[in-house]
């Protein structure tokens, strides 16, 4: 039996001589020019809706650094007013350490978005809590900027289930 | 002649004789494979319900906290809250959860290397736990004091540290948690984020060297033997060494 493998010119795939439509992206092979153009725009509609998810994912990657940067700022800030020692080294073991965590996160979520972003989330959602509970004024502080990291979050963990779905979809990787 | 044997199925559209790693039909050209964008589509409700079990984790945690007469029966309050949300939650998910409470391949030699084990950690660390509090924040914390008022107050001790947080923190974490985020990221991420949040909602930053290693020992165990039961008596003999040390301290063990 012969094959006659070509490459769909859409994803690339193998596929066989006498086939309609590849199966890797379902691209009308023999399909008219009018229906390949149809199939064409609407691949691109998706791959711009990718590329606004990996925006989404970059830019909730950015947040955790962002945090990392605010709690140098609130360190820095919180170090200088402490009214004696001990509270001077409290703060200061768990800024390190709060610091230490964000920017691991934002390194990690390179190579594992979801794991880093939801502990991200859960460690910022975490400090926020406790300190309301503590000082209950710091709510408000800043309560802009904390909606708009935690918006950044959730939409980037979002996105990236949305990213794989989508690659699945356009069949690439 | 060279044959290769390809699986075929069915087209789900056209009924086709198609090749069953097919994407999209190459006869009609649908999409092949639904069940997979079932799955993709249940993901994110599912991290939604993880959230809200987060939520009610974190809200009880920092309540428990909080509270500044903090005695042996608020503590017994926190223990049925969260052993109430582990159940709700572990049982709202029964079926795919249920497999976790059997034990398929029982072995004596494994519980008992486990018990070894944790005993040995538990002292290990609890030296360690007292050290550092002592030099770091010169304080000394023991669980007894809120028990050792009370008539029983060392058998409490041992059910509300030991028995409750072993039951039903393994049911809600290695268990709901870990089958959940198994449909959502692959095992290894699955591990990760739920040792973090384990480690997160002990609101313990100093217990990061040992409580963090401890959950992804607790998780990979899980993942690795496929049931509960390793998990449940590696934290209950871990936890049992704990109060056994501390009631040993401040009063007589029977």
């Amino acid at each position: 039996m012969e094959y006659h493998t070509n490459s769909c010119p859409c994803c690339n795939n193998k596929h066989e001589s006498d086939d309609l439509f590849c199966n890797g992206c379902g691209f009308p092979l023999k399909g008219t020019q009018q229906e390949q153009d149809f199939f064409y725009s609407e691949r691109n509609a998706k791959e711009i809706d990718l590329s606004d998810l990996n925006n989404n994912v970059e830019s909730a990657r950015k947040s955790l650094y962002w945090i990392a940067g605010l709690s140098v700022i609130s360190f820095f800030v919180g170090y200088f007013t402490a009214k004696n020692e001990q509270d001077k080294f409290a703060i200061l073991f768990t800024s390190v350490i709060l610091i230490g965590a964000f920017l691991a996160f934002g390194v990690w979520s390179k190579t594992k978005p979801t794991a880093a972003m939801i502990s991200g989330l859960s460690l910022y959602v975490i400090i926020h809590v406790i300190n309301a509970i503590v000082d209950p004024v710091t709510i408000f502080s800043g309560i802009i900027l904390k909606v708009i990291i935690i918006v950044y979050l959730i939409k980037g963990i979002r996105s990236v289930l949305e990213v794989d779905k989508l690659k699945k979809e356009l069949n690439i990787n | 002649m060279e044959t290769q044997e390809i699986q075929q199925i069915e087209c789900n559209h056209c009924n086709g004789l198609i090749s069953i790693n097919n994407k999209y039909c190459n006869i009609c050209g649908k999409e092949q494979k639904k069940d997979q964008t079932l799955i993709d589509s249940r993901k994110w409700p599912g991290l939604k319900q993880i959230g809200l079990f987060f939520a009610i984790e974190l809200t009880c945690c920092v309540a428990a906290l909080s509270i500044d007469n903090f005695d042996i029966s608020t503590a017994i309050l926190f223990d049925i809250i969260m052993a109430g949300t582990a159940v709700l939650f572990f049982s709202y998910n029964w079926r795919e959860n249920a497999h976790l409470l059997k034990w398929p391949n029982f072995s004596l030699k494994k519980t008992i290397i486990c018990i070894i084990i944790s005993i040995t950690a538990s002292i290990i660390v609890q030296f360690l736990v007292e050290h550092l509090n002592h030099s770091l924040f010169n304080t000394d914390y023991s669980y007894y004091t809120i028990y050792k008022p009370h008539k029983y107050g060392k058998y409490i001790m041992i059910i509300s540290v030991a028995l409750f947080p072993a039951l039903f923190e393994e049911l809600a974490y290695r268990g709901y948690l870990m089958q959940k985020l198994l449909t959502i990221v692959d095992k290894k991420e699955a591990i990760y984020i739920t040792s973090i949040l384990f480690f997160f909602m002990h609101l313990s930053m100093t217990s990061f060297f040992w409580m963090l290693p401890f959950s992804i020992v607790l998780a990979q165990i899980r993942i690795r033997e496929n049931t509960l039961w390793y998990g449940i008596i590696i934290h209950f003999t871990f936890n049992l060494t704990v109060c056994m040390m501390e009631i040993s301290t401040f009063d007589t063990l029977i």
